[in-house]
């Protein structure tokens, strides 16, 4: 049976698109499926850092597509799963170097023989957009709880509603439950009744991403991160498992419940 | 009409098949349009020498003489072609011309209800879609932010109003917004608009309208 792609994408620059890429392709290969993560914004590559493997690069996604090398070559395994592959995209390249025929007739190639096809969108609703979105089936839009964000993603939605994508998902990124609690930023619930699309999950904010980032270590390696346990229940979510998605006060809610989740990680 | 058409009495657009379109204002005396055109054949130094030019009469009542003496003008003067006469809504006059022409009473029968019929959108209107309707318009879901409803007569929102909605936009001041919940960041209602006070609006009600009372935009809860 062929995989599924996904396309990850959210309007607004800089809200986690390119995080949620690497930590939910980390996520879904650890629980044993086949994974591709496609860097799709060609001319501002980013994944390939956030994964640590800029090193490792040789061909890219302009080189796949123009010829120059089989799919296979520009692949590149991850560090730590072998069931990852990440094709970076072309840094010295522009957004028109592809066409949006040809990135669906990729997809479906690598759908052949993966379980997932992770596309990471550029920021944007220009040629790269339509070029990430030309080959998916299936959409994650990811917005911050910030009116500029949820703007942008409303645009996106209708976008891809125009392109008769059907199966359209939000993530939530960055929510501060504390600013929450004290009314000083938009709710889940709130984001959910306008935009008006099946929620996937809610990331908490946190001072980890950046450090993983820094890194190249997807965060969802480490065990005992509250934006980890997010990103394995996403990736759960996406497998069709029903696991509840915690409301907004019911994290970090007072003394207790922090000395609860003590122990049980421990 | 005069604030938002400028002041002008006859606006002068360039098409983009590169013909002219001269939009004479409605309530200007046809004596000071004819300066105004005059005023600017000297000024524009033969720059529409060979032009094509649509003559739009908006609201202006149709006057047999004013529009050949516009016609002849133009042709003679300005060395141009009045190649399209457009009439706005108030064709009466022009119903009692021709009737004076051929002599014979003409009745002008209403303009057919499939006309009126309002335009039914069926989904949520998000960020970036214009929805334009020449009579009534109906929104069965949300409009977001940053989508705009614009309609000749009333908007009815079967969801929450969160983005710009724009009533009577032809000038019609009676025309009403209808929504469960009106939360934009800004209303017009034929030339005027308003901005909704920085309050609390999440109380619990059943609908909400939007009118003209006393030259202001009023919402009414209900």
């Amino acid at each position: 049976m062929p995989g599924t792609t996904i396309v990850v994408t959210s309007g607004k620059g800089g809200v986690g698109k390119t995080t949620t890429v690497a930590n939910l392709g980390t996520a879904l290969a650890m629980r044993g499926r086949s994974v591709v993560m496609v860097d799709a914004d060609i001319g501002l590559r980013n994944l390939d850092v956030v994964m640590g493997l800029e090193n490792r690069i040789v061909y890219n996604l302009v080189d796949i597509i123009e010829g120059r090398c089989r799919t296979e070559q520009a692949m590149i395994r991850d560090r730590k799963l072998n069931s990852l592959f990440l094709i970076p995209a072309a840094q010295t390249r522009e957004k028109d170097a592809v066409h949006p025929d040809q990135m669906k007739e990729l997809c479906e190639k690598l759908q052949q023989d993966f379980d997932y096809v992770l596309v990471d969108c550029p920021a944007g609703i220009e040629r790269g957009f339509r070029n990430a979105v030309a080959g998916a089936q299936k959409a994650i839009v990811v917005t911050t709880p910030e009116v500029s964000a949820i703007r942008d993603a409303d645009r996106v939605i209708g976008l891809l509603e125009a392109e008769l994508m059907k199966d359209i998902q939000l993530i939530i990124n960055r929510l501060n439950h504390k600013m929450v609690k004290r009314g000083d930023m938009m709710s889940t619930e709130d984001i959910c009744s306008l935009l008006a699309i099946p929620l996937v999950g809610v990331i908490p904010e946190s001072e980890e991403v950046v450090v993983s980032t820094n890194r190249g270590i997807p965060l969802v390696h480490e065990k005992r991160s509250s934006v980890a346990g997010a990103f394995r229940r996403i990736a759960a979510r996406l497998e069709g498992e029903q696991v509840p998605i915690p409301a907004d006060n019911a994290e970090e809610g007072g003394i207790l419940s922090r000395f609860k989740r003590l122990i049980w990680s421990s | 009409m005069n604030l938002e058409r400028g002041v002008a009495p006859v606006q002068i657009r360039a098409q983009r098949d590169g013909q002219f379109l001269f939009l004479i204002d409605s309530s200007m005396p046809f004596q000071m349009i004819l300066r105004y055109l005059e005023k600017k054949h000297k000024s524009s130094k033969g720059f529409f020498v060979s032009a094509k030019i649509i003559l739009d009469l908006g609201n202006r009542p149709f006057r047999f003489e004013e529009v050949k003496a516009l016609r002849d003008m133009l042709r003679h003067n300005w060395g141009a072609s009045v190649v399209e006469l457009r009439l706005g809504q108030h064709l009466d006059s022009f119903f009692d011309w021709a009737s004076k022409q051929i002599d014979i009473p003409i009745r002008q029968i209403p303009v057919g209800e499939n006309l009126m019929e309002p335009v039914v959108v069926r989904q949520t209107c998000r960020s970036g879609v214009r929805v334009e309707a020449p009579m009534d318009c109906i929104i069965l879901g949300d409009v977001n932010p940053g989508a705009e409803v614009i309609a000749g007569r009333d908007i009815i929102v079967f969801g929450v109003l969160r983005g710009i909605a724009h009533a009577g936009a032809m000038g019609n001041r009676d025309a009403k917004i209808w929504a469960l919940s009106i939360e934009p960041n800004q209303i017009r209602i034929a030339d005027l608009v308003a901005v909704p006070p920085q309050e609390d609006r999440h109380k619990p009600k059943k609908y909400e309208v939007a009118q003209i009372k006393e030259g202001r935009i009023q919402v009414l809860t209900f």
